[in-house]
């Protein structure tokens, strides 16, 4: 089983004690050391919320279920605010090697949704496996010498 | 095949950490060491619009590489500041520039003058050779090591090093190991 970062944005997130819907996922939150996607962001700037995803139950094809109501939390510390911003998105960020070459923009992350672990990041036609991926931030996301194709 | 950049192209490159894909810095200055032919450190401006120079320097020990694109360090603390770097980066010689230097063979010819600096990509600053605007007003490429001694104004060279001046940055990567070759370097 995968899913995609382009398949799960605009996911709506559900709260199974309440049936209420929380609202769409914006954006994901990714932990580049442990090469999983560590949460989910809902809303935008001043309104966006978290939720860990240590509070997804059931991550399905038509909607994100979370234990409850509670789920949602403030973003908590610079880099989750930047997420809320939108300013820390992985998809759509500048690649460069280690070598400090630019080799593309990341296109989509492929995901196992049952623990959140990053499978791939596409880069147009290539596929590069997450282990591949040293680092990430506001400016690139940075991955290893073995992808370089510049040398 | 080696890339290679000229020390202008560096100029303005962000400075990056490979650990957590935030920008740093930019580069403002190559500091060069032109005694030993290496790259001492870089200084740098902080990042965004008219932001002016950061006070911390990049020695070239904590460079993790330099590239087309970007120069990459592991995480914050490759920075120094100007106190706790190593000397000739802290406080660089004001003679550490060669740009304009008259390149002149041991045999009393002159090749042209120094224009800029040439490294290899994706390593730590390995200044490679130089650019000259030559003696007939056109420009070429010199390899390094070739210098024998550096006054400030004057850099003396092999007399082989006539026969490596090369059109390109292409043609200088190619013809570096040649050069290191006939002098016995490698």
């Amino acid at each position: 089983m995968s899913e995609t970062y382009r398949q799960t944005i605009g996911r709506k997130v559900v709260s199974r004690a309440s049936a209420q819907e929380l609202g769409p996922v914006s954006d994901l939150l990714y932990d580049a050391r442990r090469r999983r996607i560590s949460g989910l962001v809902l809303g935008h700037g001043r309104k966006a919320r978290i939720v860990d995803w240590s509070q997804v139950s059931g991550f399905g094809p038509d909607a994100i279920l979370v234990s409850d109501d509670d789920a949602l939390r403030e973003p908590a510390g610079e880099r989750e605010e930047q997420a809320g911003k939108g300013k820390l998105s992985l998809v759509g960020a500048r690649v460069l090697t280690e070598k400090g070459n630019e080799i593309g923009t990341v296109d989509d992350i492929v995901f196992d949704p049952a623990d959140g672990s990053v499978v791939a990041l596409l880069l147009g036609d290539r596929e590069l496996p997450a282990t591949a991926l040293l680092g990430a931030g506001s400016y690139a996301a940075v991955v290893s010498a073995d992808q370089d194709t510049a040398i | 095949m080696r890339l290679l950049v000229t020390a202008s192209e560096i100029m303005g490159l962000p400075v990056v950490t490979v650990d957590g894909g935030e920008d740093l810095a930019e580069v403002r200055d190559v500091i060069y060491s032109p005694g030993e032919g290496t790259l001492a450190g870089l200084t740098l401006n902080k990042r965004g619009f008219l932001a002016g120079r950061l006070r911390a320097v990049l020695p070239a020990a904590d460079i993790h590489a330099i590239g087309r694109h970007a120069v990459m360090v592991r995480d914050e603390t490759s920075l120094s500041s100007p106190d706790a770097a190593p000397e000739g980066v802290g406080s660089p010689d004001a003679k550490r520039d060669v740009v304009g230097d008259d390149v002149l063979t041991e045999g009393g010819v002159s090749l042209g003058t120094v224009r800029d600096l040439v490294l290899l990509v994706g390593s730590k600053g390995e200044v490679i050779g130089y650019q000259i605007d030559t003696t007939d007003g056109g420009k070429g490429f010199i390899p390094l090591p070739a210098q024998l001694s550096v006054s400030g104004s004057t850099l003396v060279v092999p007399d082989v090093t006539k026969d490596f001046v090369t059109q390109d940055l292409v043609g200088l990567g190619a013809s570096v190991d040649d050069f290191r070759a006939r002098l016995g370097l490698s």
